[in-house]
């Protein structure tokens, strides 16, 4: 029953989304005619069916109904309920699913706002929407059909990918992430729509700018989510790796993040509109480029799904969006440009263009980094890989340049200035600079990357204080602001914890003691856990610290009935100066010795606060500004229209503990020969 | 008509798409390995049962299966009841090898006691044998032919077909 039901749920989305598209195009010319209310309807149907196909599923995951075949891949009868439900998300058809309720809402949220406000483009926005939604609908009723009926159910069936199951922060990252990849589309459609019309109204800023905030908000919680999840379970003790899956996250949050930037500009001067369009449809064009790199199969990672038949279709629905893009910009950019001045260099018009073009080399690097393996093996037969070092020596210069840019940038006024007024706004900041470095000194910081980095962080944190300080009104700026923050201090943690981590590989017989920085380790035993899911051995370790025991650690390594391989989550001491992380490389002799990897991380714990600082700026930006009412009145100068957004040096830059090439850590050796 | 962002659009476009698309067939999890056709390194290492010499050059003149493993890894321990079987099956014909790589001799021995054995295990102990070999991880099985030379590969876990299929090329 279930199977069928959710199968017409599908079928009747896919049909609300085709017809909606089509009547949505079909009403361009008459965006105040009768028709246009169809392709709204349509929009809030096609939400409600996919929704309602959801809670389907998630009754027969909870149930579990057996007769589904989504349900026999990822569901087992000994499952905690949480796991349950996540398992919605946790293979390739029921990701898919969940994409297309997350989908179906965004729209119905873009539908409500565009048809009040600004119907000359909801016509076009919608018809643009409802083409993506057709896609996913047609995805999930054919090649990755969810819904699927099994002649004779099983009486159990596996449950989810292991690794899945290993942390409470699986249930957060995934739907974060999508959060952020699928609501990229609202803007593509905006962007579109503004492009077939031949305008970039200055009122449609504020619908574009607050649909690329919402999704830019998840995804910077998303990226570090997944990062934060990494370091507390696959146990190498780092958080970033540049995996192709990690790459493929951060690239549209780049693209995004600077089209943040450039709205400003266009909101203010009138100018780069042509330029946003673009970064705004290069951002879904890459969320829809990291769909294909996790479910292709074609990327080795740990995200992988498995090989599957919707790769083709996704690539397939690249093309037709790029090609769209190209013919669309192509087609119309000229038509959006009033003016072309983009504004003398020391000014704020020109760091913003500087910024633009950092955060498009960045972007290129990436995505070069991460296709290239690709290309090379297509061209030569060879095999090759791309890693941290190169990653490392691309991404660590242009995060920096950013950084600096991320201080000088809100320091510089609009348009022409004179020297003397440059010196006074960029001169006081040395001060957070030198104050910053000097502290930095004291405590030991030597390396010289890291002392200009937390000097660069310095001043950036002076001028942003500063600046926080003055506009305690305009919430916009302020939530701007507040998101510059997060960034010094994230930038700075990822600088500090890449270059003074302290690493051990520790064997230790019961009872015996091991020194790593401050703390003295002891392996007081170890035990064998039995819980519903899975089956652990945890080592008891105590942990000392100036001859007195200050905690305990109890890292473990799990065995599920679905895997072979065992898989360890590591223990945490987490302290804002640094964190104490001990992961379990092998138990021996009856559990009477143990090899463990004991790494003394410093500020790590400061860039998941730091991230938390992020997504409140992200928040106070979107709620309306109590200027608005006076900032519509206002002509082009008034000094509250800055877009809150944010340089791109994230947790990305790097992540500690991370091995050299080549040389592989056995949690994730195991992952890949299984 | 902006030609440019058309010009700049194709250019970007077009060879990201066509690599994408001919990459379908590939498995990202195979690392391919140079050393097929090429002489297989040679090594003399210490068997971890019998604490005897053992010497690759020994086996010339017939089919070779060298296999890298270790006690703690997962795959290993699974694929080691097929190389036994097939060891014991095919007796003189071809000679089996396990490297032992990065494990201890006590280990290893308290391994096979309970698994039981049918061919050398040598100790690599200072893994010069693997990295000559260029071991990305293991298991990972080289089957040498007649000359001495490597004729096929095999990264992670074997299984019986596996094992057949590969002998039959080094037997050629």
């Amino acid at each position: 029953m279930i199977p069928l039901i959710g199968r017409l749920l599908i079928l009747g989305a896919l049909g609300a989304a085709v017809t909606g598209s089509i009547v949505g195009f079909a009403s361009m010319k008459a965006p105040y005619g009768a028709r246009v209310v169809w392709a709204r309807r349509c929009a809030l149907a096609f939400a409600l069916l996919m929704t309602a196909a959801n809670l389907v599923m998630v009754e027969a995951l909870v149930t579990p109904d057996f007769s589904v075949q989504y349900v026999t891949l990822v569901e087992s009868r000994s499952l905690p309920l949480w796991v349950q439900i996540v398992s919605l998300w946790s293979s390739l058809e029921g990701s898919i699913l969940f994409w297309g309720m997350v989908l179906g809402l965004y729209i119905a949220g873009g539908t409500l706002t565009m048809a009040r406000r600004h119907r000359e483009y909801a016509p076009a926005a919608i018809g643009v929407w409802l083409a993506c939604g057709a896609f996913f609908a047609f995805l999930i009723a054919g090649p990755a059909q969810p819904f699927g009926t099994v002649a004779s159910p099983p009486l159990d069936g596996p449950g989810p990918n292991p690794l899945l199951q290993n942390h409470i922060l699986m249930a957060i990252h995934p739907p974060f992430l999508y959060l952020g990849y699928v609501g990229m589309t609202i803007p593509f459609g905006i962007a579109s729509a503004a492009l077939l019309r031949g305008t970039l109204d200055r009122d449609v800023l504020r619908p574009l700018r607050m649909w690329l905030l919402i999704p830019w908000t998840f995804q910077t919680v998303a990226i570090v989510l997944g990062g934060w999840w990494a370091y507390e379970v696959l146990g190498w003790g780092g958080y970033w790796s540049w995996d192709p899956v990690e790459n493929a996250s951060f690239l549209p949050w780049l693209t995004a993040t600077s089209a943040l930037h450039s709205l400003v500009v266009t909101d203010r001067k009138g100018t780069l509109k042509g330029w946003t369009a673009t970064l705004v449809m290069s951002t879904f064009l890459l969320t829809i480029l990291g769909t294909f790199m996790t479910r292709s199969g074609v990327f080795n990672s740990v995200h992988s799904f498995t090989q599957s038949a919707i790769g083709p279709a996704i690539l397939s629905f690249l093309a037709v969006s790029l090609i769209w893009t190209v013919a669309m910009l192509g087609a119309r950019i000229d038509r959006l440009e009033s003016r072309r001045d983009v504004g003398p260099a020391a000014s704020l018009e020109g760091a913003f263009l500087v910024n633009n073009l950092l955060f498009v080399l960045f972007t290129l690097t990436v995505l070069v980094g991460t296709v290239f393996p690709l290309i090379v093996e297509a061209m030569t037969d060879r095999q090759i890989t791309v890693g941290r070092p190169y990653f490392d020596a691309m991404g660590v210069p242009i995060g920096m340049a950013l950084l600096f840019l991320l201080g000088i940038g809100p320091a510089l006024p609009w348009g022409r200035t004179t020297s003397r007024e440059l010196r006074n706004t960029l001169a006081p900041p040395l001060i957070g600079a030198a104050v910053f470095s000097v502290v930095a000194w004291m405590l030991q910081v030597r390396n010289p990357w890291t002392i200009v980095t937390i000097a660069f962080g310095g001043y950036a944190a002076q001028v942003t204080l500063g600046q926080l300080w003055r506009l305690r009104q305009g919430r916009r700026r302020v939530g701007a602001f507040v998101v510059h923050a997060g960034v010094v201090i994230v930038v700075i943690a990822v600088a500090v914890s890449n270059t003074m981590q302290v690493s051990r590989e520790l064997r230790l017989r019961r009872g015996e003691t091991a020194d790593i920085g401050p703390y003295t380790l002891t392996f007081l035993g170890a035990r064998v856990v039995t819980e519903v899911n899975r089956e652990s051995i945890v080592a008891d370790i105590g942990v000392d610290r100036a001859g007195s025991r200050v905690g305990a650690l109890a890292p473990r390594m799990n065995f599920y009935p679905a895997s072979q391989e065992p898989i360890g989550t590591p223990a945490v001491r987490t302290t804002m100066g640094a964190d104490l992380y001990v992961s379990i490389l092998n138990i021996g002799e009856m559990g009477q010795e143990i090899t463990v990897h004991a790494l003394i991380n410093p500020m790590v714990a400061w860039i998941w606060v730091a991230t938390l600082i992020m997504a409140i700026g992200g928040v106070v930006s979107m709620l309306p500004s109590r200027r608005v009412a006076t900032e519509l009145g206002q002509s082009v100068g008034a000094p509250d229209l800055q877009v809150g957004g944010v340089p791109s040096t994230g947790p990305e830059l790097a992540g500690p503990g991370l091995r050299p090439l080549g040389e592989r850590s056995p949690e994730r050796e195991a992952g890949e020969r299984a | 008509m902006n030609r440019t962002v058309m010009l700049i659009g194709a250019v970007v476009a077009v060879p990201i798409v066509t690599v994408l698309a001919v990459s379908f067939d590939r498995d990202p999890h195979e690392i391919r390995t140079p050393m097929v056709g090429r002489p297989a390194p040679s090594f003399t290492l210490r068997d971890a049962s019998t604490d005897g010499a053992v010497a690759l050059a020994a086996s010339r003149g017939k089919p070779v299966v060298i296999n890298f493993w270790a006690t703690w890894c997962a795959p290993c321990v699974r694929e080691h009841a097929a190389l036994v079987a097939a060891a014991r099956a095919l007796g003189s014909d071809v000679q089996f090898i396990g490297v032992v790589y990065q494990d201890s001799q006590e280990q290893v021995r308290a391994f096979l006691d309970q698994r039981g054995r049918a061919y050398p295990m040598v100790l690599d102990e200072d893994a010069r044998t693997a990295i000559a070999y260029g071991v990305y991880g293991v298991p990972e099985t080289f089957f040498v032919d007649r000359t001495g030379a490597i004729a096929a590969k095999h990264t992670g876990a074997l299984t019986a077909d596996a094992l057949t299929r590969n002998l039959r090329v080094a037997a050629q």
